[in-house]
Order: C-alpha cells, then structure tokens, then sequence
C-alpha cells in the first residue's frame, strides 16, 4: 500500500507491471510454449534446433530480399507499359500482378500451416499432461488456438510486408488509375483474408482427421494427406509463376477462373477498390463464402474437440490390421536378413512418418514443378521430353537423400549401434542402394515414360534405357560419401551457408540435365549408337555401385552429424 | 566370466567412471547399486559397446573384448534404462528388424516373435504401433528384444521402471533361471528391493568408485547390516530429516 502513491508517479513501473501479470499468466505460458514446440519438430537436439532457427529466421529475411528482388524485376515491366500509351494493357497487367501478389503470400503460408499441421490442435500428449494441472481445458485451447496464429501471423506478416514496395510500384501509372492508399489497404485486407483463407483450409482438413480417425489411423493417414498437400502445393508454384499472364481472361470474365483460388480474392480487392465489375463481384462473393463454410468447418471442429476431449483422445488403439497395412510375419526368403532388416525399416519409416515422407515428396515435387515449367514454356516437345526426367531424377535424388539423412527417434539408434557388424554392414548398405536406386531411377522413368512415348514414339524404349542406365551413374552421386543407416544418424541443419548450397545444387542439376540430356539425343541417332552409350553406362553404374559397396564394408557407420570442422574451402 | 579391469571414462574435464574393477560369473546375478550420477548408466554403456572407455577393459571368458568386439556384441542382451524405441514400428517389426539386425532367420523369427508376444501379452496389441503403447508395454518388448537371440550375458539397466507387479514378477523368475543356466546377468539399479531379490552379489558404486562388493548371502544369512545401511555409509546419506523439513517449509505458501 505504502508503494501505490510511487507507482502512480511512474507509468512505466505501471507497464511493467501490467506486462508481468500478463506474461505470468497461465494462458500467455501455455502460448508462449505452444509457440516455441511449433519451431521443434523432434528431431533435432539442441545443437540442431538452434541451428534450425537461425535458418528460419534467415528464410524470414529472405522473403523480404525476394520481395526487393521482385520489384527491381518488375520495374522494367512496368516502365515498358507506362511508356505504351496504352492504360487497357497496363490494367490488364495489373489484374494478373495482383493476382500474383495475392497467390504468393497464400502458397507460402499454406506451406508454413502445413509443416506444423500436427500442432495445430491439442493432442493427446497435452491431454496427458495438461490435464492433471490446474489448468482449465478452455485456457489449453485458446493457448493453441493464439500460438498457431502468433506462428502464420509471424509469417503472414513477413511475406506482406516483403511485398509492400511491388504493390506501391505496380499502383503507380500515369493515368491516375487509382488512390495509392486505397489499393493498399484493399490489397492488405483481401490478401490477408486469402491466407487465412489457405490456413483455415489446411486446419479444417486435419481437424476432420483428428475427428474421424483413431489415433493409429490418424498418425497413417494424415501423413498421407499432409504429402499429397505438399506435393500439391509445390506443384503449384510454377501454376503462381503463370499468375500474371491470366489477366486477360480475368478481364474477359473467363467463367472458369472460378477455380483459381486468389482470383477470389483479387475480386474482394476490387470490390473494396470501389470496381463495378460483375465478374469479379462474382468472384468476391465465392471468395468470401468459402471463407465462411472453411471458418465454420474449423470452429465445428475445435467446439467438437472441445467438448469431445477425453473420449477423442482415449480412443483404444486398433486390434485389427488396417486396410492399407500387411502386418506379417516374417517369411522364408534367401535375401540376408541384414538387408531385410533396413529396407524394411527404411520402408515402414518412409511410408509411416510425416516428416519423412513429407521431405521426399515435396522435393521430389519440386522437379514436377520445374518440369511443368519446362513443358508450358516455348522450347519443342522433343527436347523438353529429353530434359524432364532428368529434371524430375535430380529432384528425386535430392529429395531421397534429405529423407533418409533426417533422423527419428534418435535415441532409439542404440539397437544399430550394439548391433553393427562388419560382416553384415554390406548388406545393411545394400538396402540403402536398393532404395535409393527404385526411387532415384524407377520413379522418374515411369513418371516420364508417357511423356517420352507422346514426344518420342517408338524412340522411347531406346531413350528410357539411356535415361536409366544415366540414372544408375547418378545414384553414386546420390550416395556420395553416406555412411549411415537411413534415419539413424542425428542431423544439423545450415551447416552450410544457404547460398552457397543452393548455388551448388543449381550448378549441379544444370549441368546434370544438360550433360544427360545430351546424351540421350546421342544416343538416339541411331541403334548402336544406343546400344553403345547404354553399355558404357551400365558398365560405370556397375562399377561405382561395387566400389562404394567396397568401401561401405570397411567404413565404420555414423551415429553423430557433425559441423564442417575446416573452414569451406571452393574447389575452383 | 565378464570382468572389468581399471574401467574409466573421462568426459571433457569430469571423471564419470574411476579405475573400475569388478566380475560377472556365470550363474550369477551382479547387482550394480549407485545412486543418481554414480556413474551406474556410464558403466553400463561402456559394457554394451555404446561408448567407449578412456582407460582400462573389459574381457569376457578371458578375452579382452577389444579383440573381437562384433563376436562380444552377439553375446549380449541389452535392456536399456529409457524404453527408446522406433514407435511408428509394431513390436512385430520392431521385434523382426532387431532379429534381423542379429542375421537370425526369417524361420526363427516367424516361430519366435508370436510365441514371445504372447507370453508377454503383447499379443493383443500387435496391429498397434509402439506408440501407442504403455512404459511397460514397451519395456517388455525391450525384454523380448534383448532375449530373443538367447545372449549369453544380459545387461540390464532399471529395467523394471513403468513394468506392472505382474510382468515385474515374471522377469524376476525369468532372471533367476536365465542365470541358474550358467550364465550372467548385471543388473544395474538403485532399488535396493530389487538387489536383495534378486541378485547373488553387489557392487556399490559411488562418485564413479566402486565403494564397496558384497556377497548377498552376508546379508540374508544376518552376517552384515542391511544393504540400506551398507549403502548410507558408503554414500554418506544417512540422515535425511533436515533435507524432508526443509522441503515441507518450502511447500509452505
């Protein structure tokens, strides 16, 4: 009491006060961890996880050097079109841009919603935790609720605020279109309701699975879902990169850019902007709909869950197999049980974990993106076709080396370890070659084997077995230098500057795609040509694959990643 | 016979284990007794080939281990202190891949990994991943991991923390006939229950030392003082009554 006068005179003392009965509030706790378990995805040890943040928040301030980029890049575009004299194709310019401004920001906080979807509502381990402390279940909830917000808003906010000065760039034209202010803030509201939009339809997804699944079936399904999503989302982003080009039909009232999602949103930009167009009220008017049904979708499913706690929660786990698993025994076979043992466990990891699975199929989807790029633009199907699978092969490498690199359950590598044996390490090593090589030169082949036959005819036989026996050369590169048994090895992320990996990586998968797609045209000029270059290449697959089958047997496994201890030195 | 000969392990600047002697015979159940930080989980580690030591060995049937440590591998069951497991696995897969990583048979382990599930009753569950499975569901499965390739010597560390009075008996009976066979058993703990049950000797660890080794015959034939008052001596824990208060005037709001 004798304090109160002392405090009046001092407001901050007062702030400071109210901040710290806010902050050691049960619900901002709960929210503040909530928040921080978004950033852990569980396999990474401390020294990973710091690493991971420092590249999170590198990748925040990498959307804003894009957005700077952007705009430098659309300057040019721009003052090509003021100095036209002609305001319908500037306008018509514009639709497509906005759209794009729009799409951006949407794919890149789907993808952020995404990759914490197994945080967006409270779960089990919660449930056994939280509920035996004094803590009511509507403080858990909102906790959740306002981390999972704090956490796209933190993304939602970087990705618009990057993309601020190409929309002040594109607002600014010599016919005095429209009010500066006006187009931004319209502009701010609709793309932000587009994200929210692209959150909400990803939460109401899982929350439908975290109704209606049990909890084994919950942990195999939504892994399935979240790698179709991202699979998706990842192909879409050549489709973001054709945005600007569909300002033409949108100003022709093309019916079906009903079905492109952010030309909802740009039609909610425009109404706000004051625009008296029917087509894109229509727009709007689904847009806004959408919104609402995704809305309720996902409030239906927290009150459910809500309401439903504990017997979600404790639902018993399954006494029968599910459809989709043969859980057997094992059979009588003459394959090494070393082999048996990790390709079964490489297997069971990548069709059953969400991170695993998830890592290889959005890098892998990225090769589909780079292809669809490929096969929109103007370079003749011909060559397109000898470049595709190899785009789709590197993918595919990067993506299962990421995957198998990536560990689960770390502490549990201990069986491996009291197991290893010298004797039995080739065949453990195998099995990663194994598959490796399915998924490196199987997949891609089938995938391309259409488009070869479409562009090539008959030539596709001769062209599929050059692109394969390319294929089993590239494993090596693949493998190079690993030594682990798949998800059993700890892992750091950002050991390497960013920059410098993804200059690599782009050197690589150019000269990778040139060098082979060469060959394949080589190869097709005549029978024996074929028949020559593929034996060449069988014969050096063979090779590689026995020398670093050779060198598995005598190289100890690794259990511990490590940080580069030399400085990086370029081998120019 | 295991035995450990001058076993230390130095992390950075801090000596977990200090010139460790002790023996396993065969027949025999060795309780290793510490409390928390004795360097108990070090030693065991050390045993089953997870770290290696600073100085010192350890030799089984009069062979340094060092000389062939793939054979020594194959001759032990390990039951680890934490039930880290693959979860996203079955116990069957999980239980089929650690066969396999041992190069047993698919035949032995199609006949095997039932009959163990089944003695275990684990058999219920088995469409179940691990995860969702109890603490002590996924000790037993640790149990039958460790079992399955019927070891030679078993090193177990608290391997009863989270099983039900149940499956903790059985083992116990278990342990008691695996030994009896001739072979060896260390059992790490710091239940002093679980030693007087169970084990034909102890070693007493403390700060990394090996304090104190008795035969657990002196104790149930009355020729000692119990192994709790052996154990407060060598640690030096025997009045914990200022400790207890000072807790319940903590607990005062």
């Amino acid at each position: 009491m004798t304090n109160e006068p002392e405090v009046r005179l001092k407001p901050d003392t007062t702030f400071a006060d109210w901040r710290k009965r806010f902050t050691e509030r049960a619900e901002w706790r709960l929210t503040e961890h909530f928040f921080r378990a978004m950033f852990d995805f569980g396999f990474l040890n401390d020294l990973a996880a710091d690493s991971f943040k420092r590249v999170l928040i590198g990748s925040i301030g990498g959307f804003v050097a894009f957005g700077f980029l952007l705009t430098r890049a659309y300057m040019i575009k721009y003052a090509i079109l003021w100095n036209t004299g002609n305001p319908e194709r500037y306008r018509r310019a514009l639709l497509g841009d906005d759209m794009t401004i729009i799409g951006l920001p949407m794919l890149l906080v789907a993808f952020v919603t995404l990759l914490v979807s197994q945080s967006l509502f409270p779960d089990e381990r919660d449930f056994r935790i939280l509920g035996p402390m004094p803590v009511r279940r509507i403080v858990v909830f909102r906790a959740k609720l306002s981390a999972l917000l704090m956490f796209t808003g933190l993304f939602t906010t970087a990705a618009h605020v990057s993309l601020v000065p190409l929309m002040i760039l594109t607002s600014l034209n010599p016919w005095g279109d429209s009010n500066v202010i006006l187009r931004l803030v319209a502009w701010a509201i609709a793309s932000v309701t587009a994200s929210v939009f692209a959150i909400l339809t990803i939460t109401a997804v899982v929350g439908i699975l975290v109704l209606a699944l049990s909890r084994s079936r919950l942990q195999a399904l939504s892994t399935i879902m979240r790698s179709t999503v991202l699979g998706v989302l990842v192909v879409c982003l050549p489709l973001v990169s054709h945005l600007p080009t569909l300002g033409g039909p949108l100003s022709r009232g093309a019916p079906w850019m009903v079905l492109v999602p952010p030309a909802w949103f740009l039609g909610f930009q425009r109404v706000m902007q004051g625009s008296a167009d029917r087509g894109l009220a229509h727009l709007a008017f689904v847009g806004i709909v959408v919104v609402l049904v995704v809305g309720a979708v996902v409030a239906a499913t927290y009150i459910i869950l809500f309401n439903q706690f504990e017997r979600l929660m404790l639902r018993p786990a399954p006494m029968s197999p599910p459809w989709w698993r043969i859980n057997r025994l094992p059979l009588r076979s003459r394959v090494p049980p070393a082999f048996r043992g990790v390709f079964g466990f490489t297997v069971a990891t990548l069709t059953r974990s969400e991170l695993h699975q998830g890592v290889l199929v959005g890098l892998s989807a990225c090769g589909i993106g780079l292809a669809t790029i490929f096969l929109t633009s103007s370079i003749r199907l011909p060559i397109s076709a000898s470049i595709v699978p190899f785009l789709l092969m590197f993918a595919c490498g990067v993506a299962a080396r990421a995957a198998l690199a990536l560990p689960i359950e770390h502490r549990a590598n201990w069986i491996f370890q009291v197991t290893e044996d010298h004797a039995m390490r080739r065949e453990q090593m195998r099995a990663v070659d194994r598959v490796v090589t399915v998924y490196v030169v199987g997949v891609p082949v089938l995938a391309a084997a259409p488009l070869l036959w479409i562009a090539l005819g008959s030539d596709a036989l001769m062209a599929g077995l050059v692109v394969a026996s390319i294929g089993l050369v590239f494993v090596h590169g693949v493998l190079l230098d690993w030594r682990r048994i798949p998800f059993t090895c700890s892992y750091l992320p950002g050991k390497r500057f960013v920059g410098h990996s993804a200059l690599i990586g782009f050197a690589a998968c150019l000269l990778f795609t040139l060098i082979s797609s060469g060959l394949v045209r080589t190869a097709l000029v005549s029978v024996n040509q074929t028949l020559v270059i593929t034996a060449a290449l069988l014969i050096v697959g063979y090779w590689l694959r026995e020398r670093r089958l050779s060198a598995w047997r005598k190289t100890p496994l690794m259990f511990e990643d490590e940080f580069p201890d030399q400085m990086l030195q370029l081998q120019l | 016979m295991l035995e450990a000969r001058g076993l230390s392990k130095r992390y950075g600047g801090f000596l977990a284990l200090d010139r460790v002697d002790f023996q396993v015979r065969r027949g025999e159940i060795l309780g290793y007794l510490g409390p928390n930080g004795s360097g108990k989980s070090t030693t065991v580690n050390t045993v089953v080939g997870l770290i290696d030591p600073s100085a010192g060995s350890l030799w089984l049937d009069g062979a340094p281990i060092a000389d062939d440590p793939v054979a020594y591998k194959r001759r032990i069951g390990y039951v680890p202190e934490e039930p880290h497991l693959y979860t996203h696995l079955t116990a069957i897969e999980y239980l089929t891949l650690v066969g396999r990583l041992r190069g047993q048979s698919e035949q032995t382990l199609a006949t095997k990994i039932p009959e163990m599930l089944q003695l275990l009753l684990l058999w219920e569950s088995r469409y179940a991943t691990m995860a969702a499975y109890s603490k002590g569901m996924r000790q037993r499965v640790l149990f039958a991991a460790a079992l399955m390739h019927n070891p030679d010597l078993l090193v177990l560390d608290e391997p009863f923390s989270g099983l039900d009075v149940t499956a903790s008996l059985l083992f116990r009976t278990l342990l008691r006939m695996f030994a009896a066979g001739g072979r060896m058993v260390l059992f790490s703990t710091h239940r002093f229950d679980m030693v007087e049950k169970l084990c034909s000797r102890v070693v007493i660890l403390s700060k990394g030392r090996i304090a104190a080794e008795r035969d657990m015959a002196e104790f149930r034939e009355g020729r000692a003082e119990s192994l709790e008052d052996v154990f407060v001596q060598i640690t030096g824990q025997d009045d914990f009554t200022p400790v207890a208060r000072q807790i319940l005037d903590l607990m005062q709001p």
